[in-house]
């Protein structure tokens, strides 16, 4: 391609201004962007990929600083731009971020604040124009009902929706390129491909030139025309994304590329099915859980948020359980009924054989040692101004071990099992990283020496070299402890990696249930097939995203429509889907599934009594 | 339809607060010391004479019988007689108990009637001087946190917060109208006379409206959407002005509200040393000759009012901010 570039950064370095000095953030970045070219820079969490992506779009505020270099558009560096030259060029050079819901002013319009960008930037263009022109392009990236979508706020859209706008945003004014920060991330896999999918399809008609920045490869991999990859804020290596994906030249891509999990290769890992007999170590029975939240401006009528919908499995002792789904699916819910942080409204959890529900003192307090649960986000969970052994052993003082050097050599054998050196007894968690306060969190739950672990997004937070040494660490502790576990995430490369049996959740029901080669190879649910399909990889995909995948988002759960909850995204419902729900039936000998098109599911209603 | 049922949810539990005041203040006229009988048949009458009005005037009945007939009337729309006052004019003196019949007592209503609009036209003045104030003051101080104009603010209003305001009255009135005779300060006879008791209470009112316009105007400066908004090719004066002042303006007008209802202290004592014929100066006679329906009535029509500034403020609010809840 011998064209002039429409973007060109030369020997860029941004530096982090603090008192102990200088630090370079990022360090000589060059790179050319052709008109219309789609450059991808991949780089692990920190590696400066956002700093230089606000680089590029002139948006370095202190504590940083562009400590030398250039950044040219239409033979100009954009860095020594008087203020009111580069507020012009906002037209010409747009951003998209991660953090799509804090990006607008939360009290005015959606469509109200396209429309001010749009004027501050043309204003030859009429305001009556100027509104057509924003709910066109609403309407082109697939939210519904646009005209009525443009004076809604944002708090009432969902994160995705939300992206979907501020690239509608980012691109109302037809501009020369665009940055997108990794954009994706906040998404859920099914969103986040649909996402990309607009992106590659508006920057063709509109002939935007991209610069595409994520840490994940799969990602890239797919509509970029060169990759670069930032290592510590250098670029290490650019390719076009077939070479540097079969013969990657830097370790460091090498080491990225091994981290890409494995789905459906030779060499993915083998979650072998684990006979399941005796009595379930857990078994929850038709549980329902609904919320009741007020209706917004009314003073007595309330919403039902059907939360948990008749949902049941089985559990057994020395299994990985898994509970999938996007966000609001009831997954949490789910686990707050597990661990008796809420009873069911009816229907039941029996653990051990006796109901939890029931559950009273000292049987309660057994209940609580057998069944811990490692909550999400690593940064929140831990008290700051409390020494680490103080945390672990916590639950022992509640437990009743009154010795303090009993505690802590409990403390400190578990700290040891975890991967934590006994220094850090005694030390605050504030230096910590992500992966070592997760140990801290797990060895906190491991000290009382449970049956089950109950993680809930547990490794979510952590980056894949993270989530590999941990899991690693997952499965030395179940080998020597004989421990279960639950894993709920949104992850399905996670659950693929480590999940025995998986059950798959939808608008707060089970929807298919099976064995991890079952569920990954023959799925007998479209929801499960649209996962798949969305599923981030660099191999062939088995369930292609053309077929498979969802348009729209998941219905709200308080006003369910009858009948199959998939069904207004499903794209394989027929008649009968919207008149009667669906029961997971038999799918084969290794899964289950509430889909009608399950070969063994009857013709007729099960239940048709007729008079 | 969302509307209504927020008015109605708000206007009765304006409803229960207004009882609970009035139970209240009634309750406490009727237990602290001073007699009002005392006061109205002068020091001079005999115990049994005093004994014998009270009893006439249902003031010896327990307490919450007479409050029982009171809220009879209220709710009917008396508010009853004051004990002191004519129907004329001004209040009578101690001794003549016996010659005024209670027909030729002015009505509690129409004592209120004719001062309360003044004082509303005091109030609405001194909010809007304060308001002024603080966005003249408070809007620099929120952009340029930890720089002069921030210093700036946190001095102006800590010197406003000190002054006195009976002492600040005075000192203007000798300024502004003796000394320079800009002002008239003295009684009311136009709108002119207005001003400086509502430049009083603005300044008694804006340090604390300073200070929470720059706190939360700085705060919202570092919101996600400020900065963002420079990217998007937004302009510093339509970021700050079309989208900043109006997110901060939000918890300056929760804090308004509650203000308002502060400022009953201040527009007494204003109202006093201006001798402006508003609720405060009928307020303050009320008490001091223990002109118990006068009071209630003054407890009553004040709460209501701060229900409504409430309420008000409320629907503002959510205007501005669509995510608060009604
Ligand atoms: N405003 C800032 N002040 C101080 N440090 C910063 C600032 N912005 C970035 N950094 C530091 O710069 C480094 C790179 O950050 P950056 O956000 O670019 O990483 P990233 O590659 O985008 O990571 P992620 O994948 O997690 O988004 C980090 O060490 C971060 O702590
Ligand atoms: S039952 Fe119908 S709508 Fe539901 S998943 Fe199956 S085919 Fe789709
Ligand atoms: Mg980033």
């Amino acid at each position: 391609m011998i064209s002039v570039p429409i973007l060109s950064v030369r020997d860029l370095t941004v530096s982090l201004r603090s008192e102990e000095g200088g630090r370079n953030i990022v360090s000589d970045v060059s790179l050319d962007l052709a008109p219309r070219e789609i450059v991808g820079i991949i780089g692990a969490s920190g590696s400066g990929k956002s700093v230089l992506s606000r680089a590029l779009v002139n948006w370095i505020d202190p504590p940083l600083e562009i400590a030398s270099g250039s950044v040219t558009y239409k033979n100009e560096n954009i860095f020594t731009l008087p203020p009111r030259r580069m507020r012009a060029l906002r037209k010409e050079i747009a951003y998209v971020g991660a953090n799509p819901q804090g990006a607008l002013d939360p009290t005015l319009p959606v469509g109200r604040q396209i429309v001010e960008k749009i004027q501050a930037l043309v204003p030859e263009l009429s305001r009556a124009d100027a509104e057509r022109r924003v709910i066109e392009l609403l309407a082109a990236v697939r939210i519904p009902s646009p005209a009525s979508r443009f004076h809604e706020y944002p708090s009432q859209f969902s994160g995705g929706m939300m992206q979907r706008a501020l690239i509608v945003d980012a691109l109302a004014t037809n501009p020369a390129f665009l940055v997108a920060d990794n954009v994706t991330q906040p998404l859920d896999v099914t969103i986040a491909a649909q996402v990309m999918r607009l992106m590659r399809e508006l920057t063709e008609r509109f002939d935007t030139a991209v610069v595409f920045v994520s840490s994940s490869l799969p990602i890239l991999n797919d509509s970029a025309d060169q990759i670069l990859v930032l290592a510590e804020g250098r670029i290490v290596e650019r390719q076009v994304p077939e070479r540097l994906v079969h013969s990657p030249q830097h370790p460091y891509t090498t080491q990225l590329i091994s981290e890409i999990p494995q789905i459906w290769t030779d060499t993915a890992p083998v979650v072998p099915k684990i006979p399941r007999q005796g009595t379930p170590l857990i078994s929850i029975k038709n549980a329902f859980r609904t919320y009741h939240v007020r209706k917004r401006g009314t003073f007595a009528s309330y919403s039902e948020v059907r939360a948990v919908r008749d949902v049941s499995f089985d559990v057994f002792p020395g299994e990985n359980f898994g509970i999938v789904g996007e966000s609001g699916c009831g997954k949490s819910t789910l686990m707050r009924l597990l661990s008796r942080l809420e009873m069911p409204d009816s229907g039941s959890v029996i653990c051990g054989g006796q109901n939890i529900s029931r559950l009273w003192r000292a049987d309660l307090l057994k209940f609580r040692k057998d069944f811990q649960l490692v909550l999400q986000d690593p940064f929140n969970s831990l008290p700051p101004r409390t020494p680490i052994g103080e945390i672990i052993g916590g639950p022992l003082r509640v437990h009743g071990v009154r010795s303090a050097d009993q505690r802590r050599k409990q403390v400190l054998a578990v700290m040891e099992e975890v991967g934590l050196a006994s220094s850090l007894f005694d030390e605050l968690p504030l230096g910590l990283s992500a992966g070592q306060r997760q140990r801290v969190n797990v060895a906190r739950a491991l000290v009382l020496d449970p049956k089950v672990l109950i993680m809930d997004e547990t490794l979510s937070a952590l980056d894949q070299t993270e989530q590999f040494k941990l899991l690693k660490l997952f499965s030395d502790l179940q080998t020597k402890h004989g421990l279960t576990y639950i894993f709920i995430s949104h992850d399905m490369a996670m659950v693929r990696r480590v999940c025995n049996r998986i059950a798959v959740m939808y608008l707060g029901e089970v929807v298919e249930i099976a064995d991890n080669t079952k569920l990954f190879f023959d799925p007998g649910h479209p929801y499960t097939k649209a996962l798949l399909s969305a599923i981030p990889t660099l191999e062939t995909r088995r369930y292609d995203p053309e077929e498979c995948l969802l348009d729209g988002e998941p219905p709200s759960p308080i006003d369910l429509p009858p009948g199959c909850g998939f069904a207004s995204r499903c794209p394989k419902a027929f008649g009968r889907c919207r008149v009667e729900t669906p029961l997971l039936m038999p799918d084969g000998p290794d899964g289950e599934a509430a889909c009608f098109l399950v070969p063994s599911y009857p013709p007729q209603p099960v239940t048709a009594a007729a008079a | 339809m969302a509307l209504l049922s927020f008015l109605a949810r708000r206007i009765s539990q304006g409803v229960v607060i207004i009882f609970l005041v009035t139970l209240l203040i009634f309750t406490l006229l009727r237990v602290v010391p001073g007699d009002p009988v005392r006061l109205m048949a002068g020091g001079m009458a005999p115990e049994a004479l005093i004994e014998e009005i009270a009893k006439e005037m249902g003031l010896r009945d327990p307490i919450l019988v007479q409050f029982g007939r009171y809220m009879t009337g209220v709710v009917q729309g008396d508010f009853g007689q004051s004990f002191t006052r004519p129907a004329s004019g001004a209040s009578t003196g101690g001794t003549g108990f016996g010659d005024s019949s209670r027909g030729d007592r002015a009505d509690v209503l129409t004592l209120i009637g004719d001062t309360l609009p003044m004082t509303l036209q005091l109030a609405a003045l001194a909010v809007i001087f304060a308001l002024i104030i603080t966005f003249l003051i408070g809007t620099p101080a929120g952009l340029a946190p930890n720089r002069w104009p921030d210093r700036l603010a946190f001095y102006v209003s800590s010197i406003f917060v000190s002054l006195p305001n009976f002492w600040l009255g005075i000192v203007l009135a000798l300024l502004f109208s003796v000394k320079l005779g800009w002002l008239p300060a003295i009684g009311y006879k136009g709108f002119a006379y207005t001003i400086l008791p509502a430049i009083v209470l603005a300044i008694e009112l804006s340090p604390v409206l300073i200070r929470n316009l720059s706190g939360s105007l700085s705060a919202v400066m570092q919101s996600p959407f400020i900065s963002f908004g420079r990217v998007r090719g937004l302009g510093r004066r339509r970021i700050v002005y079309g989208h900043a002042l109006r997110n901060a303006s939000v918890p300056l007008l929760n804090l308004l509200g509650i203000q308002i209802s502060g400022l009953l202290g201040g527009v007494l004592v204003v109202e006093f040393i201006f001798d402006y014929p508003g609720l405060g100066l009928l307020t303050i006679n009320a008490v001091l000759q223990r002109d118990f329906p006068l009071i209630q009535g003054i407890a009553i029509i004040t709460s209501a009012i701060f229900v409504l500034i409430n309420i008000v403020v409320d629907l503002i609010a959510s205007t501005i901010d669509p995510r608060l809840e009604y």
